[in-house]
């Protein structure tokens, strides 16, 4: 199952990363992500939320229920 | 883990098909008027998966938002249609 392992890989690699975390919804959370399971439930701290690229709070600890994240991106590059 | 049972060769489990794209371009169509482009690198059972040297399609009232990521771990909740190898059509 070679597929599956890339994906290990990746939910091992970014344990403590900057990530931006894009929501159903079209939020966007940035910040460094502490751990996440396999439901992508995410701890994050110093959380920034973003709506339409504006910044619209600051938070400290955050936890993200799974069911809403859209995906999970590791902050290489500015968003364009 | 031996889910890969001995099927008839002519027969393609639609699994299968997403698994000859690992490596490959594909083009995702979601949900919500959006599209992504990337490199596919893995996936698991429920389709989530992690993508390379992507491009994120919004349709929004402002016309089309383009953003581009690094690597994302998508989730397959949200997706309706792969498309092996494709870009977008019309870029």
């Amino acid at each position: 199952m070679n597929r599956k392992e890339k994906l290990q890989e990746y939910l091992e690699s970014i344990k403590g990363r900057p990530v931006v975390v894009k929501l159903n919804n079209g939020v966007d959370y940035r910040g460094v992500l502490v751990c996440l399971d396999g439901y992508m439930n995410i701890a994050l701290e110093q959380t920034e939320e973003y709506f339409n690229g504006q910044l619209k709070n600051k938070y400290g600890d955050t936890f993200i229920r799974g069911n809403n994240v859209l995906y999970i991106s590791t902050q290489k590059r500015r968003g364009g | 883990m031996t889910s890969s049972t001995s099927v008839n060769p002519s027969t393609l489990l639609p699994l299968e098909l997403v698994d000859k794209c690992i490596g490959s371009r594909i083009h995702i169509i979601m949900k919500n008027d959006k599209e992504i482009v990337g490199t596919l690198l893995g996936f698991d059972d429920y389709v989530n998966m992690v993508l390379e040297d992507v491009t994120e399609y919004e349709q929004t009232t402002e016309g089309r938002r383009i953003t581009k990521l690094e690597q994302i771990l998508l989730n397959g909740n949200n997706i309706t249609m792969l498309v092996p190898g494709g870009d977008m059509p019309s870029d």
